[in-house]
């Protein structure tokens, strides 16, 4: 039987306001999301890149999020504290970006890129960039990068980057990074465990092994491509 | 060539525009006539011509400058709006600057030139580069508002009124958004109230477009305020009967009375409480009735109407007194606007 869950009525009164308020900026959205495609779209960043992926969140799913956040903070014993006021700049995956890579080794790259776009282009990063792993030989390779790695109990595996358009932080975009292994992975989990769990403990054990599968996957192609390398630069 | 360096602060001047998109009200005689007065009141007024019809400037120069202005203004030492805009245009680098023409003591004017309307064309692309948030597209749509302060810090300008073409196009939408007040000239015929409908639409369209490519402009740009405030509006061109409208224009003053606060007052109250608190009576800021011949003699003669060799002492008088009454007016509401932002 689910618990009660500890989200008020008045809390639920609060988050309707908040996705009615995001349905009425969509317009707004839209514009955001052009112009955070416009930056990623660069020549620059194509020879990387397998391909790309955006989205403007599905308000429901807001609404599915803020349920989760009102939640949480309720069993924390703290305020539920979004307002239409910071309601863009707190939930900061409004707009989503999402690069999508063959090999490991292209992630430096990427990340330099990345980086230099949002600089030249007077983007303000407020966050990231940030590993997801759970493994120690990616953990290594993000180190060694400078990258700064967050455990990941899920196993979800990601680099994500949250940036603004200005100092105003009228609205936040997530970028994620991710090889196309993780891609199969993250979109079997989305399917079967978001934006609720699935109820059955096999599924839920299936997808853990099948990202140690994903990625041994990942793992692989680094490995051929390096393999492939050596091949061409060898005498 | 000397360039203008963008504003990193805005000039506290007032910039004003008399505006509505219908043509023939009487915008460029009001707006002449007004400028005419507030520096009879001792402000420094600068009078830009952003019309490419450059009425205002052939009000105030001779046809024979006019015409030397206009030949040289393509080239290295042009001095029209246009030589100031053009390498905007052309992406040849920054604005150049220009002097303007001093009229009297206290006047001063930015002349207009036909050319003026290639601006206006590569402003629809400026225009859309915001929406993108390209740095050029920014640059583009405030460049006349750089120029502008650049003349108001050389030469000390307390107003600032813009001369606009009869349209909604993207030169006034860049010229509304600058302007820090607007006025309504509404002539008494049925076609100049209906503009007022779409008038009050458009404008809060421009607010919002603007809002939105401002939400994501990149930090340290120059913009301008993009929240034109409106100051009132000025009923036009009636016949007077014994000191009142004749009858056959006083149904006009309610119908433009009746459009004027649903169609203007209601949208712009939610961000100027200022407004929403001023009787109608108090947003008519002047009565222009029928000036007959005074008008074009004014144009002809390039004088305020109340100096031209036409009409009658007591004409002339009203006349003075009219505008003088519009120009206090004005002086009033824009320094209690101030009071209000710094409360």
């Amino acid at each position: 039987m689910m618990a009660k869950s500890p989200v008020t009525k008045n809390d639920l009164k609060k988050i309707n306001r908040l996705v009615t308020h995001f349905k009425n900026n969509q317009e707004l959205f839209i514009r955001f999301s052009d112009n955070v495609r416009a930056l990623f779209s660069s020549d620059r960043l194509s020879p990387y890149v397998h391909s790309a992926k955006w989205r403007i969140k599905n308000p429901d799913h807001l609404r599915d999020k803020l349920i989760r956040k009102a939640s949480d903070m309720r069993l924390t014993g703290k305020k539920f504290d979004i307002t239409e006021e910071n309601l863009f700049e707190r939930i900061t995956d409004l707009v989503g970006f999402r690069i999508l890579h063959l090999h490991t080794s292209q992630f430096e790259a990427i990340n330099r890129i990345v980086l230099d776009l949002i600089n030249e282009e007077r983007w303000e990063l407020i966050e990231g960039p940030t590993a997801r792993t759970w493994d120690d030989e990616f953990r290594e390779y993000f180190n060694k990068l400078n990258i700064k790695t967050l455990d990941s109990q899920s196993m979800y595996t990601s680099v994500h980057y949250v940036f603004t358009a200005n100092k105003q932080k009228s609205c936040a975009a997530e970028l994620q990074v991710r090889t196309l292994a993780e891609e199969l992975w993250g979109e079997v989990d989305h399917k079967i465990n978001y934006p609720h769990p699935s109820a059955s403990s096999s599924c839920r054990e299936q997808i853990k092994v099948l990202a140690r599968i994903t990625s041994s996957c990942t793992r692989l192609v680094d490995s051929i491509f390096h393999s492939h390398q050596e091949n061409d630069e060898a005498p | 060539m000397a360039g203008i360096h963008r504003p990193s602060k805005r000039h506290p001047s007032k910039r004003i525009v008399i505006y509505n998109h219908k043509g023939g009200v009487g915008k460029t005689t009001l707006t002449i006539n007004i400028a005419y007065a507030l520096a009879l009141l001792g402000k420094r007024v600068l009078l830009v011509d952003s019309d490419p019809q450059c009425n205002i400037t052939s009000y105030l120069i001779d046809d024979i400058t006019l015409d030397n202005l206009l030949d040289n203004s393509d080239g290295e030492d042009g001095e029209t709006i246009w030589s100031a805009l053009k390498p905007i245009v052309e992406a040849e680098g920054g604005l150049k600057k220009i002097e303007p023409i001093r009229h009297g003591k206290k006047l001063y004017l930015l002349p207009g030139d036909v050319r003026l309307s290639e601006f206006e064309e590569a402003l629809n692309d400026f225009w859309r580069e915001c929406l993108q948030r390209r740095l050029r597209g920014f640059r583009g749509v405030t460049a006349l508002s750089s120029l502008v302060n650049q003349i108001c810090e050389d030469h000390d300008i307390d107003y600032v009124f813009f001369d606009c073409g009869p349209n909604i196009g993207p030169l006034n939408k860049a010229i509304l958004l600058d302007c820090d007040h607007f006025i309504v000239p509404a002539a008494c015929d049925q076609f100049s109230v209906r503009a007022l409908k779409t008038l009050g639409h458009t404008l809060l369209g421009w607010i919002k477009d603007w809002e939105t490519a401002v939400s994501f402009a990149p930090d340290g740009i120059y913009l301008f305020p993009g929240k034109p405030k409106f100051l009132g509006y000025i009923p036009q061109r009636f016949r007077v009967y014994r000191g009142l409208p004749s009858s056959s224009y006083s149904p006009y003053f309610s119908r433009i009375e009746k459009s004027i606060s649903s169609e203007i007052v209601s949208g712009f109250k939610k961000d100027d409480p200022g407004l929403a608190s001023r009787s109608m009576r108090d947003l008519r800021i002047g009565e222009i009735k029928d000036l007959g011949q005074l008008a074009n003699a004014g144009q002809s003669q390039g004088l305020p109407i109340w100096e031209v060799t036409e009409g009658t002492p007591d004409q002339k008088n009203a006349a003075l007194e009219l505008f003088e009454a519009v120009a206090s007016n004005i002086i009033r509401l824009t320094s209690l606007s101030e009071a209000n932002v710094n409360a």
